[in-house]
């Protein structure tokens, strides 16, 4: 497995969830500001040379996190440079909203480029419209005296945004995947999450004597099978090897015989009854909704599943999130865990170094508590969570990374890089739910779709390792 | 004299003409020409490459598998929805009580927002809570089936839904050729002793030629377009079992930045909706019958 560098310590130490502090931090002096009480880093005013009275504007998905955080950073920003202010505003549908302004040579100087209707990162990477953020990497960290920008955030955290070793955009939000369900309902019933594949297969077979189904998925969105099963199963049973493989578009990558063993323990699930009726005509709401009404047992989801149903949980249903169990209970408690939200500056905007400070002040320790507080969910900012309650969900979460120790997966890049792929992926997954496909039938749509991408020059390739 | 004539008509279409060629003309030929290249959809300019997009369609099993969904709804939506609001309009025009209600009731669809009707019908569609499979369970079927997660029935409920959103607009075109046609003709018919399927099929049905016409049209750009009801309720899933070429070519420009592939398509797409028009238009010519 990837040896991520957040060992079991570490982790704690970094996110500040055991209430610890970070000692370096009162040896230098800070300068502290009145409104949001930022402790500016001696020196670390103005690493990047921002101009003076520099107005610049920032456009922002606003979904399950809303974008008051990002108001949030905008008031740091104008603190730590009067006179220079940040707009903010909040949309959904950002490539609608956007490209027209690209094709113009006039694009807003930093965005959040998520959600549904985003723009395509890899063409616009492989189009030269996205800032390299070097610079802000190696800038002095905002109120983390001693650390650059880059030092703050948790190790490989920033990994996705790398394009050829450059740093193409920054995620602001640590995210993860696994399996959830209603610790309340399993207390109730006395069930044990398993910690083998086929522990859940004979669990499933007690779940649906009681008469709740086993599992649901987020039906139309079969893609969310993808992160919550296929990555984590394939990577405990074959190593790490394969999704870089299946990044590098290796030929036959997706033949893996791991892919197979995966993708026939996955289909188990139809194959035996355990999903909902249902699901494939639900949306990732709706099934979700299902699910917190106990009509369902398992659903797979990350960490923003909390805050996106928060208005219709029912009180006392304790949400947790558990790793996917695969053919070896050792390696039960690792996890998928990455960071996602991809902040990016364009390079042809009017006030790139104005975005790059914008995200220095908005993955500041200061912000990051904010954002712990007010959305409940974290950062990757080291520190960036000392002293906030955290929700159960939350908290589970924190306890999976930290169980996981160094094992925490790496996730794939495909889904970023070869929309083509992912397409497929999203199709085939649905069939192969429902019966519809076979495992070595998905195997075979998908690297047909990945041997397509391959052979079409026109597609901007990437590497990693 | 005759110069005369233009200098005035001239000012008067001038400005219609100048906002129509910067309007229309202007990005459907800019449009074309987009076709015959490669681009992102960025900032760097398309790049011609002939007709490299039209030959990449021929051997793509996505296109064919939407355009095919599009001929469904094209043999389909006509017969089905033209032969509904006829029924409906003869009935109507019978003098049956509340009939005005019933004229209402029936338009009432074509005036919502497509986006209300895909969101309204996922909801009778929904698998736990809708009304389709409420009523089902309620009579004793297990396992009902999931409308619009199974690719076997998902294409069959949106076309339940046009059917009913449609409906009633070729009802009142139907309806109002109904009203023109004299009472005389009918007076005689039923004089003769025609009962009412006679009546309709030799007098009522005919007399309509132009409306049904015109209607074939309308239904056949319909069946071709199907993006928004489409996107709201399926976005072509599941399994593209419902993609048609609209939400096709809106996944390649947008999703998958390939702005000139998606309007190669978009272009045969309009061919297609051009040829059929013309060819309807041409078929069904006949004289017209003076009344």
């Amino acid at each position: 497995m990837k040896k991520s560098e957040i060992s079991r310590r570490r982790f704690i130490e970094y996110t500040g969830a055991a209430g610890m502090g970070i000692g370096l931090s009162s040896v230098l002096p800070q300068i502290s500001l009145a409104k949001t009480g930022i402790k500016v880093a001696s020196g670390a005013a103005n690493p990047l040379g921002l101009a003076s009275n520099t107005q610049a504007e920032g456009v922002f998905f606003s979904g399950g996190f809303g974008h008051a955080y990002i108001e949030y950073a905008a008031e740091i920003f104008g603190e730590v440079h009067p006179g220079s202010s940040m707009s903010v505003e909040g949309i959904q549908r950002v490539g609608e909203r956007l490209r027209p302004r690209i094709i113009a040579g006039n694009p807003p100087d930093v965005i959040d480029n998520s959600g549904a209707g985003n723009l395509d990162t890899g063409a616009l990477v492989g189009e030269g419209e996205l800032m390299d953020l070097g610079p802000l990497m190696s800038a002095t960290a905002l109120d983390t005296p001693g650390k650059t920008f880059g030092e703050t955030l948790f190790p490989g955290s920033q990994n996705s945004g790398l394009f050829d070793g450059v740093q193409r955009y920054v995620n602001i939000a640590f995210t993860v995947f696994g399996v959830w369900h209603s610790k309340s309902l399993f207390d109730e019933k006395g069930w044990n999450y398993p910690t083998t594949w086929d522990g859940m297969l004979s669990l499933c077979d007690t779940i649906k004597t009681s008469g709740i189904a086993p599992w649901t998925y987020q039906g139309k969105y079969p893609q969310y099978m993808l992160f919550g099963l296929l990555e984590p199963i394939v990577s405990k049973i074959g190593g790490p090897q394969i999704w870089k493989d299946v990044d590098n578009l290796v030929p036959s990558a997706w033949e893996h015989p791991a892919m197979l063993q995966a993708l026939n323990m996955m289909k188990a699930l139809h194959d035996n009854g355990y999903i909902m009726e249902g699901t494939p005509g639900l949306t990732h709401t709706e099934s979700q909704a299902e699910w917190l009404q106990n009509k369902a047992a398992f659903i797979p989801c990350g960490t923003w599943l909390e805050n996106e149903m928060r208005s219709i949980t029912p009180g006392g249903f304790n949400m947790v999130i558990k790793p996917v169990p695969s053919d070896d209970a050792s390696r039960l408690s690792w996890i998928d865990a990455s960071s996602g939200e991809p902040f990016m500056v364009f390079s042809n905007g009017k006030n790139p170094v104005a975005g790059m400070e914008f995200l220095r002040c908005l993955l500041s320790k200061e912000s990051a508590k904010w954002f712990a507080q007010n959305v409940g969910s974290i950062m990757p900012v080291v520190g960036g969570a000392e002293g906030v309650d955290l929700s159960s969900a939350m908290t589970s979460a924190l306890a999976a990374v930290d169980n996981a120790g160094p094992n925490i997966l790496d996730r794939p890049s495909f889904p970023g890089w070869y929309s083509d792929i992912y397409s497929e992926v999203k199709d085939s997954m649905g069939a192969l739910l429902t019966g519809r496909a076979s495992a070595e039938e998905f195997i075979e749509r998908v690297q047909g779709a990945s041997d397509d991408v391959r052979e079409d020059e026109d597609i901007v390739k990437f590497k990693r390792t | 004299m005759r110069r005369n004539k233009y200098g005035i008509i001239l000012p008067f279409l001038a400005p219609a003409l100048i906002l129509y060629s910067l309007f229309v003309i202007y990005p459907y030929s800019q449009a074309m020409y987009v076709a015959f290249t490669k681009w992102k959809g960025l900032r760097k300019s398309p790049r011609f490459v002939g007709l490299d997009n039209f030959e990449k369609m021929l051997g793509d099993d996505k296109f064919w598998n939407a355009l095919s969904n599009n001929l469904i709804y094209l043999f389909v939506l006509p017969i089905v929805t033209l032969g509904f609001a006829l029924f409906m309009a003869f009935m109507i025009s019978q003098k049956v009580r509340f009939n005005n209600f019933y004229r209402v009731t029936y338009f009432f669809p074509q005036v919502m927002s497509v986006v209300a009707i895909g969101i309204l019908w996922s909801f009778v569609y929904h698998p736990t809570i809708g009304i389709f499979s409420s009523l089902l369970k309620a009579v004793g079927i297990k396992n009902p089936p999931v409308w619009l997660g199974d690719p076997d029935t998902a294409l069959w409920s949106i076309v339940a839904v046009t059917v009913w959103q449609s409906a009633g607009f070729f009802m009142v075109i139907f309806m109002a050729g109904m009203l023109s046609i004299p009472k005389s003709l009918y007076e005689a018919a039923a004089l003769d002793g025609a009962g009412r399927g006679a009546t309709f099929f030799r007098i009522t049905f005919p007399l309509l030629w132009e409306n049904t016409r015109s209607s074939l049209v309308f239904i056949t750009v319909i069946a071709m377009d199907m993006f928004g009801i489409t996107f709201t309720m399926t976005q072509g899933g599941p399994d593209r079992s419902t993609d048609v070429l609209a939400t096709l070519l809106y996944e390649h420009a947008f999703l998958h930045s390939r702005f000139g592939y998606a309007t190669s398509i978009a272009m045969v797409y309009f061919i297609i909706v051009i040829v059929l028009t013309l060819l309807i238009f041409r078929v069904t010519r006949r004289e017209t019958i003076e009344f």
